[in-house]
Parts: C-alpha cells; structure tokens; sequence
C-alpha cells in the first residue's frame, strides 16, 4: 500500500483532497469544498466521492489553476474539432454546417460505454475538446479536474433551452456543463411480431418475465438502466439503493429472468428492433423515436410501440455537453455547444439522433403533430414535468457502485 | 578445416537472420503478459475504479485473483458455468469443424484434379469478407423475418422458427463452425496434400482395403494437420466474444471471451479480466504442448 500511494500523480492528489472534503463532512453540505487534506499514511484512504443529486444539489468550485477562457477570444482557426460521443448520436449535417461556419474540420470518436469513455478522457491520450458525458459522471470529471469551467458569454443560446438548465441540481449555476439530450426509459415493442399491450398488465415491467415472449426480447446493456427497472418491478423507487436487501432482490430477479426469457443484453435497440432481431425490449425514448429509421425488410413504422408510465413515474435521465481541460481548442469547443444549443440546429439534430433536446422551442404536445414522432410513439416525447415525477440515476458511491456491478457480472455471466 | 568453418557461418546465418523476427514476437508477447499480470495483481483506484498496476512482483496483492477463483468453484462459483459452456462450444464446434473439413480437404487434395487451384482459391474466398460481416449476415438470416427463419419455420423443422437469435446455443456454435471452419480446412489440406502417393499405393499392394488404408496410413500421417488445425480453431473460439455478442447476446451463452469482454470495460473490474486471460492461457497451454509433441513424433515426418 505504501509503496502504491507513492505512485499517485498529482491529478489523484487533487481527487483525493477534494473528495476528503466531502467525506469529512458527511454529505455535500460543504458549498466549495477546496480543502487541500493530505493524505495520512496510513489506511485511511478517502472513498467517498462527492454525489449531486435533486435533494442535494451540488455547485462546484471553480479552482485557481482552472479558470474559464478569456470573453471575446477568436475561434481557433484552421484547427480540428474532436468531439468524444456515442456513436450515432449527433447529426452529420449538424457537424459538417459548424465546420463550414467556422471554417475548421471536427473529428468524431465515439465510445460504447460510460466506464469506456471516461478511462480515455482521463488517459488523455486524444486532446478531445468537447465530451458528451451522462450527469452521473459529473462528480469523478469535476474533482479530477478533466473539465474546464464554461465562459458564458460564449454560450448566448442557453436562453434556448429549458431554464432549469441554468441552474441544474448536478451542476449548480452550469459552470461546467449544459444538456444535450433528454431521454426516459420504458418498454419498446413491435405491434406485428408480439402480440402484447404493455400498459395492460398490472405491472408492466412483468413483460420482461412472461416466458410468451421467451427468446424475443432485450434489456439494456447498463448495468444501472437495467437493475434500476428491476428495482422499479418491485415498487422500490430509490433507483441508487446502497441497501444490500434490495440488491438481494434484484440478482434474484435477473437470474429469474435468464431462466425464464433468456433476454439479449445489448445497446443497439434502435437498429435491432426495428430489423426484427427481436420483438419486445426495455428501451430509451430516443431510441424508440430512431427506430424508425432504421426500419428493415417488412417492418413498417406504425408498428412500434413505446410504454412509460403515464403518470410519468419511470426513469428519465439527460445527458450534457462539456468542455474537458484537455481542449487545444477551447473558444471552438465553446462555440460549438452554443450551436448546438441554438434551436433550429438542436431540432436538426433531433430529426437524426431521435434524441429530444430540452428546447424551449419544442412543444411535446405538438412533436407528434408536426411529424417528429409518429402517433404511435406519442409517449415517447419527454415533458417537462417528467423531471419533477421520475426517478433519477445518480453517481454512486465506490463501494455501493462495486456491490451493483458485482450483481450484473453474475448476470451477465450466465449462472 | 576452412569447410567447416564456412558450415559454421551458414549454421550462424539463419538463427541470425531469425533473430531480429523472434526478439520482436518475444517482446511483444512477454511486455503485454506482464503488464497483464501487473493489472491483475496491482490495486483499483478508489474513485475511479480503474487499475493501477503493481509492476513490482513483491508489491502484488492476489485479492482480485482469488475473487475470481472464488468463484469459478463452489456455491458462489457464478464463473464456473460459463467456464464449462465454453469448454462444450469450443469441443463441439471444433469436432464439427474436423468432420466438415476433413472430406473437403480430401477431396481437393486427392480427387479435384485440374480444379485443385480453383477450389483452394473458393475456400479461401470467404476470407476475402470481414469476419464481422460475415456475422452480420447470420444476424439478417435469423432474424424473426429474416430469409433462414421463414424458411425454417415454413418447413416447420422447428415448432418455431422465432428466437434463434437471443440465447441460443446452437446458433452460437453454428456460428462459430462457420466461422471457423476455413481455417481448419487449410492446414488439414496442406496435410493431405504433403502425403506421398506411394505410401498409400504401397498399402493397397501390401493388400490393405480402401478403408484400412485410410486408417491404417492416411489417418495417422495427417495426425500433425487435424492438431494444427484443431489448434488454429480452437485458440481464437476460446477468446472469442462477438460472434457470440452478434448471435446471441443472451448471459444464458456468455462464454470466457464474454467474461474477460465484460469485465474489462468495467470500471473496478480491469483485473478481473486479467485473471480470466490467465486462466484461458492456462488451459490452451494443454493442446499447445500436445502440438509439440505430435511435431516430434517421429511416424509424423516420415514424409
């Protein structure tokens, strides 16, 4: 052990000082919690990371070395954009208009996961500018020191989104962040493969048990998105439980289900379901709304079906955009999230991703209307108040995190 | 005595010319096993739950090495039946591959004639198309509406032809057959191409029927060809993930090249996947040293 804390670099220092901070006292009570503890030498190790959530709203400090760029600063020029997302999870056209407007090239990589994603950003092997990360990262990227604080004056077209947004619980006062998708998480179908209505059963989230559909169906492959359903399967709302009893429940559950419908576990949704690989699956709203696009053989649009709860009791998340320290080009990286953010790009790259924006702009009762959504997905389109009445996935900690994973490795290993 | 030093200098040219190619394919064997055990016995930062690596041999600490010992066996031993399904996909669809190749190999080596580069330059096509898409399009033909699952349900061979892609062992060792089964069938040629006519001429002189000497003399001397081939399927399927990801998917398949997939992408889990790299290395070490031993076997270079 001692021999390893010599091997620390100063970056784990620094996560080590902040999140000692936050141990000591308790939860996030502390509002800038900068306290430089130095490590003792003996076990004492600190573990706790410091978690935002709705009732414990988190506003992070904003350190000396790190501060936001200069106003007014030119776009770099000549320069390459690179952007980290998911793949096909940003519109082409969007990209190629920003890289005409600014005359520069943007270089897209994507990753498969969150955990993926997140040992490259720290490598920092690829000097990536903006990164697409989910909120429940907020605390690791931020206490590290991976982000850059925003310089606002760039970013004039956050008055386009929802207002929350300037304020959120993760991310007080957007210093460091601001959204890009949002997104709840139901039960997606194709109407001529399964002959099922979801809403009908008592509790919906049974289907996924129903040995009818045995061999034609899916859940998702994020260890947090499908315990949480679980959980929810057992009327149990506390999405990020550090109870070993419930986790207790939910392995019992997902090795049940194994054995009962042998689910595929797979992100791929929007291409899969709509291809026929399989009729019935947990699925994200944006990808319920991109299946169509991705329609095969004798598919048709009208077949899709998407269920989430209508009193709007499910889970719904959002994802954000952010600029990481390690930009070469940070007055682009700027630029290029207030275009994104300004209505009619956002809605552009709505119509490809099928992943809603929090637009001000967008009317959820008038998308069905104006051709985004089909009828048939109508419940697909996330509202406003959904984010009062859903359940949210945060960032657990180490421990309570270790506990969750080591239950989807046994399901996942097919005991 | 000038003669044998210019012997000396021809025995020194080849290991020299060698050499270069081995230090090369050593390095880059024995750095990445180290950094592997390094990963498996270094420690996980506590808040990102990503490896730090012990490159010092006295600093390794074994806890994650004997999680997942711990349970591979026993009542908490949820490794061990994905252990065990990969040991039946791999023997099964390796089997099946011999008796696929085998006859194919025969026939191009011994009776095709004239059309010998033909047929090798057909059964080396599919190499030509990325493995991944050859996958792809078992994935469009299995699919509930897709061609072979109508075709099969309109035969009615199956109650229903539905499912064939979610959980299914059968498609996920067809698959793997598939995809394998070029490779089994070109040592298994070259094999069979390399045996001398005379041998089996002398055979059938010496009064031996068609079918003894098959087993009496073509069998044991392509003995060295079904070993490598056998070890050229059997290697990449034991670490094999995404034929099975494509095909099925399901945990109830998940196969050792799932474990160490799934456990290397998750944070806190790096080592894990070590220790499973290990464990398979162990177990093809076993038909690794059988090869060596088939290739010293004197009755195999009779040829």
């Amino acid at each position: 052990m001692a021999a390893q804390r010599r091997l620390w670099t100063r970056r784990q220092l620094l996560v080590r000082a902040a999140v000692s901070g936050a141990a000591v006292s308790g939860v996030s009570a502390l509002g800038g919690c900068s306290t430089r503890t130095p490590s003792s030498a003996t076990g004492s190790t600190p573990t706790k990371l410091r978690i935002a959530s709705p009732d414990n709203p988190v506003t992070w400090p904003i350190p000396g070395d790190n501060p936001p760029i200069e106003d007014g600063l030119a776009p770099e020029r000549g320069a390459t954009l690179r952007l980290y997302n998911y793949a096909d999870y940003l519109a082409p056209a969007v990209m190629k208009a920003f890289e005409e407007l600014y005359d520069v090239d943007i270089s897209l990589s994507t990753f498969n996961n969150a955990d993926e994603a997140l040992a490259k950003v720290r490598s920092a092997t690829i000097p990536f500018d903006v990164y697409f990360p989910s909120y429940d990262q907020i605390g690791k990227l931020v206490s590290a020191g991976l982000l850059q604080p925003l310089n606002h004056s760039y970013i004039p077209h956050i008055s386009d989104a929802w207002p929350v947004f300037t304020d959120p619980w993760y991310d007080g006062e957007w210093r460091y962040t601001v959204p890009y998708a949002i997104y709840t998480t139901g039960i997606g179908w194709r109407a001529d493969l399964v002959d099922v209505d979801v809403g009908g059963y008592e509790n919906p989230y049974d289907v996924f048990w129903d040995d009818r559909y045995a061999g034609d169906l899916a859940v998702i492959d994020d260890f947090h998105t499908a315990m949480g359903m679980v959980l929810l399967r057992n009327g149990i709302t506390d999405l990020n439980t550090a109870d070993p009893d419930q986790l207790e429940i939910v392995r019992a559950d997902l090795l049940d289900l194994t054995e009962q419908t042998r689910p595929k576990v797979t992100i791929t949704m929007y291409n899969d379901l709509p291809g026929g690989q399989y009729g019935l699956t947990q699925m994200w709203s944006g990808d319920a709304v991109n299946a169509q696009y991705y329609l095969g053989g004798g598919a048709r649009k009208e077949d899709l079906r998407f269920w989430f709860p209508e009193d709007g009791k499910g889970m719904v998340d959002n994802d954000l955009m952010v600029v990481l320290n390690s930009a070469r080009n940070p007055v682009l990286a700027h630029l290029f999230l207030d275009y994104v953010l300004e209505a009619k790009n956002s809605i552009a790259n709505f119509s490809w991703t099928g992943y809603q924006p929090p637009q001000r702009s967008i009317d959820p009762e008038r998308l069905v209307g104006q051709g985004y959504v089909p009828p048939n997905l109508r419940s697909a389109v996330v509202r406003e108040e959904y984010f009062t009445s859903g359940y949210r996935l945060l960032e657990l900690p180490p421990e309570v995190d270790t506990a969750w994973h080591q239950v989807w490795q046994e399901f996942k290993a097919g005991a | 005595m000038p003669d044998t030093s210019s012997g000396q200098r021809v025995r020194l040219l080849w290991p020299l010319l060698a050499a270069p190619g081995m230090v090369w394919m050593a390095l880059l064997f024995v750095t990445p096993l180290y950094v592997v055990l390094a990963i498996v016995f270094g420690q996980i930062d506590p808040v990102f739950r990503s490896p730090l690596p012990a490159w010092l041999p006295w600093e390794w600490d074994f806890t994650q090495f004997n999680f997942v010992i711990d349970h591979v066996f026993g009542a908490d031993g949820y490794f061990g039946p994905a252990l065990v399904r990969t040991a039946v996909y791999v023997v099964v669809a390796s089997s099946m591959c011999v008796l696929i190749a085998y006859p194919v190999a025969y026939y191009t080596a011994r009776c095709a004639g004239r059309y010998k580069a033909l047929i090798l330059t057909l059964l080396i096509a599919p190499f030509w198309i990325s493995y991944m898409m050859r996958m792809l399009a078992w994935v469009n033909l299995l699919q509930d509406d897709g061609l072979a699952t109508r075709a099969i349900s309109a035969l009615t061979l199956f109650p229903s032809g539905f499912g064939q892609l979610n959980g299914q062992a059968s498609t996920v060792v067809l698959g793997l057959v598939y995809g394998y089964v070029p490779y089994m069938i070109l040592p298994l040629f070259a094999g069979l191409d390399r045996i001398p006519a005379a041998t089996l001429e002398a055979a059938r002189d010496l009064g031996a029927s068609r079918l003894e000497a098959f087993r009496r003399v073509t069998l044991p001397l392509s003995r060295p060809a079904i070993v490598a081939g056998v070890l050229l399927t059997c290697l990449p399927m034991l670490g094999d993930y995404f034929t099975n990801d494509l095909l099925s998917g399901s945990p109830r398949t998940t196969t050792a090249g799932n474990l160490i997939n799934n456990s290397a992408t998750t944070a806190g889990q790096t080592g894990q996947a070590g220790a499973f790299v290990l464990i398979v290395l162990l177990v093809a070490l076993v038909p690794m040293l059988l090869f060596v031993r088939t290739t010293r076997d004197p009755s195999a270079v009779r040829s």
